[in-house]
Formats: structure tokens, C-alpha cells, sequence
């Protein structure tokens, strides 16, 4: 049927079926900005104006449209220069990854139309709709204020960091005063704390905007969906009903005959090779205990089979005729259980090596130790055990998985795909496809987040598969019930801490026993559980210190890498417990935490011993110690913000005019990795052009993060030019430097070292030849700015007329620059994070008022995109303690496998955020950096607890705090009261 | 989207009841539930955008609202009593919210619908095509009988209201909610009570007995919510929606 509407002021008519949507059907006419977050409409990441409504695409039928209006982003897109709101947008940093940048820009134009002037709370409820797993909502709120008052004709203040001074010597605490106020700003600017040990720069430092904002800003064609290959076949997985299983029968008989099919693959037809699906270097961490396609299915979701038809409609229909027959397995998801004699065991296969007892389904068996602990607790003045259990939560990237193969010109199979590690995903699809490494292409467009889910070679061995089947382009994305169920989560664990305390408050031994979950499968299950116990046991002084965790197989879908990767479950059971012995022993939790937290020149003790190579048992003649720390400005900043002292005060505690409400502020201390030392690498190649500017190639994947834009900031910072001469181009394998991939929070010091150290030989070569034209002696007294090469006495050349000589002159050579870093050192950041929360104790209902994390990560290159990482990371990680959580029936099927069922924050709803960023010179990194991405994952879900106990007394040690939960534990605690 | 082979977007409502006469026909008002679901199923939509069943108006005792009135339009119309207008806004979020219906929500009659549960304590009738009009209460029992399309619900604007809810988080669909109204004292003095529905007690929310609220309810637990958890707070919130009238 033919339907006609108005597409951005053009009447367009077009050819739909009755079942296409309104999305697709815009996407099929090159509206590129409307994305696919899932097909209810929830997400928002296909929302256009409709009839000058903001509406979720998703949820139109594309006959439905007939006789409208429809507007997308690309209406604003008539010339190179972008409207105000776009401009407002990207000046406050308000995209990330940017994958609902259109919806946001279109809300914001329906808002700003109907009034110019909204407040706060009528501009959350336009973003309502458009779930931002990214942001937190804080600068896209931001962006709308900036955008209003541009539309009425003001003209807002540069956006930048707020500069405070510091509160502390940056060594020692200071005293705590109630009444200094916190400095008053908009949420969105990060306090910036800076230290006189970092120089000033030009670049480096700066609130830039980020490289790719423009292709954000106007939706163009960027993900790895916005392309379109001829003859590109559709691909829909058939997964498994039930958790445990073994495929008896498979008849792909009516599927294969169904006209428009040209593949069924399944464990018949596809080759078994075995491998690790986790993105990590080589070697992958044993077992490789997973294959293509299997003939046995370990959790509902499970890979049971695969189509590619001309259709996704014709691949649905036929992934309905395959005829399964399966022999239902007994099953086991509770971690506790899976070691027992009740439980099946889930991998019986005889070709997978490594598993530590496949008998009892544990993997692998950690242990780590210095010290004494035994001997430790049994010294101990005061001994304290607690138990606590984290729960699955899922990184809920709003773009979803999606791949797209095809065999090129020269038959070498190109994969375009959205992944987090291109490099580790090249060498590891290789030998399923059979082909050599030489032989495939991994490309990484723009990323619509990751978050850990995309860290992982997951769907790019099924496209590949069917490119080499069909010889046809082949896409595969997943739908939003299948990236809950067949992608990857978080590890729930059960922690176990004993700990011994001496007299003077002092730590004696810290004793950490987990069992830690990784559903069916290997992949990141030991990496993740030695962070967890590196994590757990890092932060505070002990001379004895004790890891032993059994990672375990169970039929939940399976856990991979979450942003944090073992910390925040690590985390949350560290500050938790280290709070209620300070109860226990009667003093200030602050107090007692300082009185034990690491400092500049402690050593790092337990890390040698918990490496993501494995466990090094002996003892070393040295420990990497701490450099650099700026702990107690973050507490005393992260105090004021929060006044502390109000969680005292029992007039505030308890509200009188509202006397079903408890009040409660909590702290936790964080302390995190940078990047993982001797292994993680990164590379970076820069070259220069005609006109001054240079192409910047890293092996680096920016998921949103501005690990582009940093790398810039970087390179533009070495060789004296702005930003903007600094073209980036990341993550294709035929054609960036090797860099292992975005996590670990590795990529500003070591990509960023790795590009520092690229430009530098760049700088050295641009001195050469400007001394060569300035007829200098000694090119080392050369000095690059403002896109000129200076002499001591003050004559220059210009970047332009260097390129110009170098490349068509004299001498001509191509001046580049290329180098690679790995580190020895890993560098943590810290922070204090701070919650205050409101429980009702009739109804056990929890609403967090406000979040506070001062971070110490060195120097950030670019405040505002390092704020965006915290605020959006601390809101991730409020959903963790909050409201996040998979639930299934008694088979193992989630039951909440959608959003709304499966609670994530939206924008009306985000309690207050404020975010300290302050600096400190930390030597080993790129002009002073350390790491941001993932230390804001850890805080909140202790500080969020340790609130609800200040406000009620009562220790709740599972997570999330959901209103039930909360109940039943006030009820435990205090029958009476509920 | 549940895969539809045919579409049709008749002019009157006499079109629309004679299409959906046939069988495998579904209305279509707003689409965010009937085209949010995926499952394959060989249907016919029949899309009521063209009967011009929008519209909000008064005739100075009962307040109609159109079966196609958005629920953005109802949270935007100064017609709506201020507390209906912030349920309804609070019903989706905002790009769902410009294409949901009243009628598709009365349709839905979602058990978790606070705004479906404002509309029984404002004494809502719904009024129909093809069938008499009913309480909207007798409607949430039996459902929309078959042949019919819903045109409009009236209701009785007078009197304010309140929400107690529990949810995970400030914006969550209510674990349970209790929605309580009261009319003004009449010129006698004479306070006519207060009437009150609860939502997540049962599949469709239900009218109770402010002074009994939970009483002869069995609600179903899930992962939100244990049953006696349910009734727990159905007590609780029922309470202070009362307090909060006072």
C-alpha cells in the first residue's frame, strides 16, 4: 500500500506493508537519526515530531502516518552550521554516545515552541521519553536551559568547570565546618579543585567540544546500522525456552524450504570450535567452553540456531518452522546452590579443558593471600563477619548488539560492528570462521554505548558464519528481550568478609570469600572475580589479607563485563561492612575508614597477587605504591556538598511533619584501577597534512566516553595547534594501530599515552624542519603554539609552511609520528561518594534525594566530558542499588526482560547530582591523568545503604533497595514499626 | 507490532463496526500497546484515528472525554481537574504519552493503571458504539463487549483527588497506588463521602471501601511485590490518601 505524509516540509509517498512501522520505514527513506532502542517505544531513540508531538516512532504504523506530519533531525540540516539547539547541546558536552541525540534536539524544538522559558521539571518531562543511559540526564538538561535562552536571544556564558578552592592541604583532613556552604552553580558544571602541581595548558584541561559532535548533533549516518549494503540479508536467532537442555532432534526442514530463506545454521551444519567469548588478550583465559552453536543449551536465551532470509519477517516466520526437540535438564541459577550434590552438572562435554571441577560447576578456584589472616583474626582485638549478596543487573546500551558482514572485493569478510575490543574481536572470530586474521576486516563505527556488554565477541561469529554461507551482506541486531536474556550482565556474588580490627582501630586482617556467578560460561568469570577481590581488598592498610572466591557455573544468562567489572559488587560489601564495624565499635565511620585508608606511598600489596594473568602466590621484593592522591580533598569537598552533619541531627533524621518519613545521608570511599599493568597496550598513529592539521589514527574505541575527543586534546596539547586540526579516526583493524579495546578503564592513560607519544616524535620532526627554515642550530629550543613552530627570538614558521616544505619542497618526507604505550604502573583514582535518601518506614519505599562524588582522577583532559562520565556512571550505578534487578520464574525465564519491568532511570525521576573533580599531578600518566570511566560505578550502592541505615537503623545486606526489601528488613528489625 | 496483514482507516464509526464485525479484527487508537507487541499474529488493524473521537468538553455537570483524546492532551487541558491532569501526565512517558489514548487505556484496563483508577472515582462512564454504555467499573469486569468501540468516557470533574503510591523509584508504575476523591460539602453541609480505587491489587484496578479498603482482595504477588505485601500496603496508602483529603 502506498501511504503519503509530510517528511521535514516535503510530501513523500511511499510504498509500505501493513506491518511495516513508522521508524523503519523512516530509516528505509535516509532518516538515519531515528534509531532502534526496541520495538515498545520506551527507549525513545525513534522519536520524531509527529504532528509536532514528540512520538516514539516505534509504536506508528507506518499506514497510520498517512495524511501526517512528520519531522526528524535532518530538517535541520540544510547547511554545515547547526541550529542553536544544536549548538546548545554540544557546547555543555550533553551526547555521549549520542544515539538519541535526534530524539532529544526534536524534543527540545516542541518544548522551546510551545514555551520559551520552561523550567527544570518541564524540561525532564520532555526527556522523560527518552531513556539515557549515558548522561544522566544533568548536561541534556542543561543543553535545553542554554538552548531557551539562545532561542530568546541571550547569549549564555562559555560552558567550563567552576574553579573552587581547595578545603585541605591536599595531605591532610580537615576540620569539618556546617556551616560553609557548598558553592552554588547549576548541577551540570563540575567543580574543578585544581592542584598547583599542574601546569597550565592550552588544550589539555580545557571544556573542548567533543570531535565528533557535529555527526552527533545532525544525526548523520554514523552507527553501524546507518549503512546500506545491495542484497544485505536479515538474520534472526532461535534461542532456547529453557535453561538447561540438550537438543535431541533439530529439523530445519520447512525453515530451510521457506521461500526468501538462503540459510539455517545450527550445531549440525556449523563447525565446533571451541572458544571464550570474553574480549581479552591473548591468550583468552581458560576454559573455551563455548561454541557457535551447540547441541546443548544452558540458559533460556541460549544460541539454538540461526536464519538469513531476504526479510526479517521471512527470517522470523522461519525461525518458527525449525522443529526442536529437546531433553529438559534439571537446572541451578542461585550461585549458593550450584557447587552442591543436588545440582546438574552443566558443562558434561568432554572437549572443554580448563574447567578447575566441572563435577561441582566450578570454573575456576581464586586464592590470594599475604600475611598471616589466620593468625591475624585470631589476634585481633575485635573480630566481625558479614555476609552480603549482589544481584544481576544488565549494561542496557540503548543501541543494541548489531553486526553486519560481508565478504569484499577481495573475498576478506569485513565485519561492521558495534563492539568495544575490534582488535581482540579480529583474532577470535578467526578461527571459528576457518580464516586467517589476515583475512577479516573489523570495523567500529560511532558506538550507541557499551558499558562492558559490547566487550565481548558475541554476534560477530553468527554474521560472519552467514556470510560465508549465503555470500551475502548479512545484519544481525538484537531485539531488547534478547539483549536482556543472550547478551551479557553482571555477576551476582556472595560475599563473605571477617574481619579483625586491633585496639586503635587499626585493621588486622581482612579475610574475603566469594562465590561468584558466570552463569554457563567462562568468559570474563575469573577476570571480574580477581578484580572483585582486588578491589576489596586494595583500599585499605592490612598487614594481612586473604582472597578466596569460586567462580561457578549456574543456568542464568550469562554475566560478562559490566562498566566496574567486579568493583562494585566488591565495593558495596566493603563499605558496607567497614561502616557497621565502625557502628560496632562505636565511632565515626569516616574516622574509623581514614584512620585504615591507603595514602600516597602505601603499597598497593594485594594487586602483584590478583593479576588478570593469573595469581602470583609468592611474596615480592617490591610493591607499586601509590603516587599520586588527592582522597582528602575529595571527603572534605563531597562533606560540604552533602552537609554531613545534618545526618546528626535528629530533627532532621526524623522530619515531625512527616512522621512516616527517616532521612539519612552515606559515604563510601572508593578507590579504583587504571588500566591493567603490562598488558593492556594501545596504539597511535599521527601524520601530518598540506595545511598544518593532522590525521590522528588509535587502535582506542570511543563508546561515548570522548575517548576520541580526549586523544585529541592530547595530541593537539603536544604539538601546539587547537583541537580542531586534530582529525581522529578509531578502530579499524585494516588501518588504526592495535589497542586492546575500551575497558578496563585504560583508555586516557594508556591510548592517551600511546597518542602523547605519537606526537611527540611528530614535534620532534615539525622542530626539525622549522629549525631547518629558521635557520636555527638547535631545534630542542623550538616551541609549538598557536599552530606556529617559535624560535627563541621570536620569528616562527607555521604548521602550514612546514607541511608545505616537507611535502612538496625540499627533503620531502611524510613527517609522522607513530608509538605504543603499556604500562608497568596502574594509577588508581579515588573518591568520596556521598547519598542522601529519604525511606518511608511505612512501605519500605526509598527515594534517593541527591548524589555527591568528588573524584580525584589526576588531571581530567576535558572536565566536562569527565563529569559526563561520572554523572552518568553514578546514575548507572544508582539503578544497581536501587531498582535494578533480573527477575525469573522457577524455570528461568526473566520475567521483566523490558523496560518499565525492568526499572532504569528516566530523566523526571534523576535525584540531584553534583560532581568534584579534583586534580592532582599523577606523573605516570598523559599529561597528568588517570582514570575516570568507572570508579563512579562504585560508591552508590554503599552509600545508599549506609544512608538507610543512618536513617533507620536498620543494615540491610542484599541489594537492590527495592520497597519490599526495604520493608521486610525494617519489619525484621522493628516488628512494631510496619 | 503484532504483524498486521491488512490495515483499514475507516471514516465513521459505522465503518469501523462493520469492519471489526469480522473476525482477526483489532481496533487500533494510540498503538502503543497493540503496536508495541512483536508476537507474529496474522491480524487486521481497523484505525479509529479518523472518527474524530477527540476532544474534551463539559456540559457544565459531567466532563467528556473522547476515546482518541491523547492522554498529552488530557494532561495539557485546563477542562481536566488539576489532579487528573498530573495522573494522566504521569501515566507515560512523554513520546508515549502523545500517542496513548483514553480509550486505549480504558481498553488496556491495565491493573496498574493510576489514571484508570482516577476514572472510577470520578464516577466514570464509558460510552460506546455498538453496545449501551456502561460503568466503566462494569466495563474493567467484563471488558469491551465484543462488536463495540469505546467513543468517549464521562466523568464528574467535581471534587479533588489524590495518590498514594509505592513504587521502586518516583516515576515507576506503583506497586500499589490508592487514589482517593472527594466531592466539596453541598450547601447543606452534608460531606458525600469519598470514594476510592487501588491499583495492583487485583487485574484491573478496583473500587473498594475506603473505611475496608483491602477487604475481599486477593492480589497476585510478582517480583515488585509479594501478595501480602500488596495488602500491606493497600492499608497504608489507602490511609493517607483519606488523611490527604482531610
Amino acid at each position: 500500500m502506498n501511504v503519503t505524509f509530510e517528511l521535514n516540509g516535503r510530501s513523500v509517498t511511499t510504498q509500505v506493508n501493513p506491518s511495516d512501522n513508522l521508524r523503519d520505514v523512516l530509516r528505509r527513506l535516509g532518516m538515519l537519526s531515528v534509531k532502534y532502542g526496541s520495538s515498545s517505544g520506551e527507549t525513545g531513540a525513534a522519536a520524531v515530531l509527529f504532528d509536532g508531538r514528540l512520538a516514539s516512532a516505534d509504536v506508528i504504523l507506518a499506514a497510520s502516518a498517512d495524511g501526517h506530519r512528520v519531522v526528524t533531525v535532518e530538517a535541520l540540516n540544510t547547511e554545515r552550521q547547526l541550529h542553536p539547539i544544536q549548538l546548545a547541546f554540544t557546547a555543555v558536552g550533553a551526547f555521549q554516545s549520542g544515539y538519541s541525540a535526534g530524539a532529544m534536539i526534536l524534543g527540545t524544538m516542541a518544548l522551546l515552541e510551545a514555551n520559551p522559558d520552561p523550567s527544570d521539571a518541564e524540561i525532564r518531562d520532555m526527556l522523560s521519553g527518552i531513556l539515557d543511559r549515558e548522561t544522566a540526564y544533568v548536561k541534556p538538561v542543561e543543553a535545553v536551559r542554554r538552548a531557551a535562552a539562545m532561542l530568546r536571544g541571550r547569549q549564555p556564558e562559555a560552558f567550563g568547570p567552576l574553579i573552587i578552592e581547595p578545603l585541605t592541604d591536599g595531605v591532610h583532613a580537615c576540620e569539618y565546618d556546617p556551616d560553609d556552604e557548598p558553592p552554588n552553580a547549576p548541577h551540570a558544571v563540575p567543580r574543578l579543585i585544581p592542584s598547583r602541581d599542574v601546569p597550565e595548558m592550552a588544550v589539555v584541561g580545557k571544556p573542548e567540544i567533543k570531535v565528533d559532535a557535529v555527526r552527533l548533533a545532525k544525526g548523520n549516518p554514523a552507527f553501524t546500522d546507518d549503512i546500506d549494503l545491495r542484497g544485505m540479508l536479515h538474520a534472526k536467532l532461535l534461542t532456547s525456552p529453557h535453561a538447561h537442555a540438550r537438543i535431541v532432534n533439530i529439523d530445519d526442514t520447512k525453515a530451510v524450504a521457506l521461500p526468501g530463506v538462503h540459510a539455517v545454521l545450527h550445531h549440525r551444519n556449523v563447525a565446533r570450535v571451541k572458544y571464550a567469548s570474553g574480549g581479552q588478550s591473548w591468550p583468552n583465559p581458560h576454559p573455551y567452553d563455548q561454541v557457535s552453536f551447540d547441541d546443548k543449551v544452558r540458559h533460556v536465551g541460549d544460541r539454538v540456531a540461526v536464519v538469513a532470509a531476504e526479510t526479517i519477517e521471512i527470517a522470523e516466520q522461519a525461525v518458527s518452522l525449525i522443529d526442536v526437540t529437546y531433553e529438559v535438564l534439571s537446572a541451578v541459577f542461585d550461585e549458593r546452590l550450584a557447587t552442591g550434590p543436588d545440582a546438574p552438572k552443566i558443562h558434561d562435554e568432554t572437549d572443554t579443558e580448563g574447567i578447575f571441577d566441572a563435577d561441582r560447576n566450578i570454573v575456576h578456584q581464586i586464592q590470594a593471600q599475604r600475611g598471616d589472616v589466620d593468625a591475624g583474626l585470631a589476634g585481633a582485638q575485635h573480630v566481625f563477619e558479614q555476609t552480603f549478596r549482589v544481584h544481576q543487573v544488565q549494561q542496557c546500551p540503548i543501541e543494541p548488539h548489531i553486526s553486519i558482514a560481508w565478504l569484499d572485493s577481495d573475498e576478506r569478510m569485513v565485519i561492521r560492528t558495534a563492539t568495544q575490543v575490534p582488535f581482540h574481536t579480529r583474532r577470535m572470530v578467526a578461527p571459528l570462521l576457518g580464516m586467517d586474521i589476515k583475512d577479516i576486516r573489523v570495523v567500529k563505527p560511532r558506538i550507541g554505548g557499551g558499558f562492558g556488554a559490547k566487550q565481548e565477541m558475541l554476534i560477530e561469529d553468527i554474521v560472519g558464519h552467514l556470510a560465508i554461507a549465503t555470500r551475502r551482506p548479512v545484519r544481525l541486531e538484537l531485539t531488547r528481550t534478547e539483549e536482556f536474556v543472550s547478551s551479557r550482565t553482571r555477576h551476582p556474588q556472595t560475599i563473605t568478609f571477617r574481619t579483625g580490627v586491633d585496639h586503635d582501630f587499626k585493621l588486622v586482617a581482612q579475610d574475603m570469600h566469594v562465590i561468584g556467578n558466570t552463569g554457563p560460561y567462562g568468559t570474563h568469570g575469573q577476570t571480574v572475580q580477581t578484580v572483585t577481590g582486588l578491589r576489596g581488598l586494595s583500599q585499605y592498610v592490612s598487614p594481612n589479607k586473604r582472597f578466596f572466591c569460586d567462580v561457578v557455573y549456574t543456568n542464568i544468562p550469562v554475566p560478562g563485563a559490566y562498566r566496574g567489572y567486579g568493583a562494585p559488587q566488591a565495593e558495596f560489601a566493603l563499605e558496607a561492612h567497614l561502616t557497621d564495624v565502625a557502628r560496632e565499635l562505636g565511632i565515626d565511620e569516616i574516622e574509623f575508614k581514614r584512620n585504615n585508608w591507603v595514602r600516597a606511598g602505601s603499597e598497593m600489596d594485594i594487586a602483584p597477587h590478583l593479576g588478570e594473568r593469573g595469581v602470583v602466590e609468592d611474596e615480592l621484593d617490591e610493591y607499586p605504591k601509590i603516587a599520586s592522591e588527592g582522597i582528602e580533598e575529595c571527603v572534605a569537598q563531597a562533606m560540604r556538598e552533602i552537609r554531613w552533619h545534618r545526618r546528626d541531627d535528629p530533627d532532621w533524621v526524623s522530619p515531625p511533619h512527616r512522621p512516616h518519613i527517616r532521612r539519612g545521608i552515606g559515604f563510601a570511599f572508593c578507590m579504583h584501577g587504571t588500566a591493567i599493568p603490562f598488558l593492556d597496550m594501545g596504539g597511535c598513529s599521527i601524520k601530518l597534512n598540506d595545511d598544518g592539521s593532522f590525521n590522528m589514527l588509535v587502535g582506542a574505541t570511543d563508546l561515548g566516553t570522548g575517548a576520541d575527543t580526549v586523544l585529541g586534546q592530547i595530541a593537539a596539547e603536544v604539538l601546539g595547534v587547537p583541537l580542531d586540526d586534530i582529525k581522529v579516526y578509531s578502530s579499524d583493524t585494516d588501518l588504526t594501530p592495535f589497542d586492546t579495546g575500551a575497558y578496563a578503564s585504560s583508555t586516557t592513560y594508556i591510548s592517551g599515552t600511546a597518542a602523547m607519544r605519537a606526537a611527540e616524535n611528530v614535534r620532534k620532526r615539525l622542530k626539525e624542519r622549522a629549525a631547518m627554515l629558521l635557520g636555527i642550530d638547535e631545534p630542542c629550543t623550538i616551541e609549538l603554539r598557536d599552530r606556529r613552530a617559535y624560535a627563541p627570538d621570536g620569528r616562527s614558521v607555521s604548521h602550514n609552511e612546514i607541511a608545505l616544505d616537507s611535502l612538496h619542497m625540499q627533503d620531502q618526507e611524510q613527517i609522522m609520528g607513530t608509538s605504543s604505550f603499556v604500562s608497568p604502573e596502574c594509577p588508581p583514582p579515588f573518591a568520596a561518594q556521598m547519598a542522601e535518601i529519604e525511606v518511608d518506614i511505612e512501605t519500605g519505599q526509598v527515594t534517593v534525594v541527591k548524589l555527591v562524588m568528588a573524584v580525584d582522577c589526576g588531571v581530567a583532559i576535558n572536565p566536562i566530558t569527565a563529569s559526563g562520565q561520572v554523572e552518568g556512571g553514578m546514575l548507572q550505578a544508582l539503578g544497581y542499588a536501587h531498582c535494578e534487578e533480573y527477575a525469573y520464574d522457577k524455570q528461568g525465564k526473566m520475567l521483566n526482560a523490558s523496560f518499565g519491568p525492568y526499572k532504569i532511570y528516566r530523566a523526571d525521576e534523576v535525584p540531584e547530582m553534583v560532581v568534584y573533580l579534583v586534580q592532582t599531578m599523577e606523573d605516570s600518566g598523559p599529561f597528568g591523568a588517570k582514570a575516570v570511566a568507572e570508579i563512579p560505578k562504585d560508591g552508590v550502592a554503599p552509600a545508599v545503604r549506609n544512608a538507610i541505615l543512618n536513617a533507620t537503623g536498620v543494615a540491610i545486606n542484599d541489594i537492590p533497595f527495592t520497597p519490599e526489601r526495604v520493608w521486610t528488613a525494617l519489619r525484621s528489625h522493628d516488628p512494631d514499626r510496619c | 507490532m503484532p504483524l498486521p496483514v491488512a490495515y483499514h482507516r475507516p471514516d465513521t464509526v459505522e465503518q469501523a463496526l462493520s469492519l471489526l464485525s469480522h473476525p482477526n479484527r483489532i481496533p487500533l487508537g494510540g498503538g502503543t500497546v497493540l503496536n508495541a507487541d512483536r508476537e507474529p499474529s496474522e491480524l487486521e488493524v481497523v484505525d479509529l484515528q479518523a472518527l474524530s473521537l477527540a476532544g474534551i468538553e463539559t456540559d457544565g455537570v459531567r466532563l467528556r472525554i473522547g476515546a482518541a483524546t491523547t492522554l498529552e492532551a488530557a494532561a495539557t487541558s485546563d477542562r481536566v481537574p488539576a489532579w487528573l491532569r498530573s495522573i494522566a501526565r504521569a501515566e507515560a512517558p512523554s513520546t508515549l504519552r502523545t500517542l496513548a489514548t483514553i480509550g486505549g487505556v480504558i481498553a488496556g484496563g491495565c491493573g496498574n493503571s493510576v489514571l484508570l483508577a482516577a476514572l472510577l472515582v470520578s464516577d466514570a462512564e464509558v460510552e460506546l458504539a455498538g453496545a449501551p454504555d456502561q460503568p466503566l467499573e462494569a466495563l474493567l469486569a467484563h471488558g469491551v463487549p465484543p462488536g463495540s468501540i469505546i467513543t468517549a468516557v464521562t466523568i464528574d470533574p467535581k471534587g479533588e483527588g489524590v495518590v498514594a503510591r509505592t513504587g521502586r523509584t518516583p516515576t515507576d508504575v506503583p506497586i500499589v497506588a490508592a487514589v482517593a476523591r472527594t466531592l466539596p460539602e453541598d450547601p447543606s453541609g452534608r460531606n458525600p463521602g469519598t470514594s476510592m480505587a487501588l491499583t495492583g491489587m487485583a487485574d484491573t484496578p478496583v473500587l473498594v471501601d475506603p473505611g475496608k479498603p483491602t477487604a475481599g482482595l486477593a492480589p497476585k504477588g510478582d517480583f515488585r511485590g509479594s501478595a501480602a505485601y500488596r495488602l500491606k500496603l493497600a492499608a497504608v496508602l489507602s490511609t493517607r490518601a483519606i488523611k490527604a483529603l482531610l
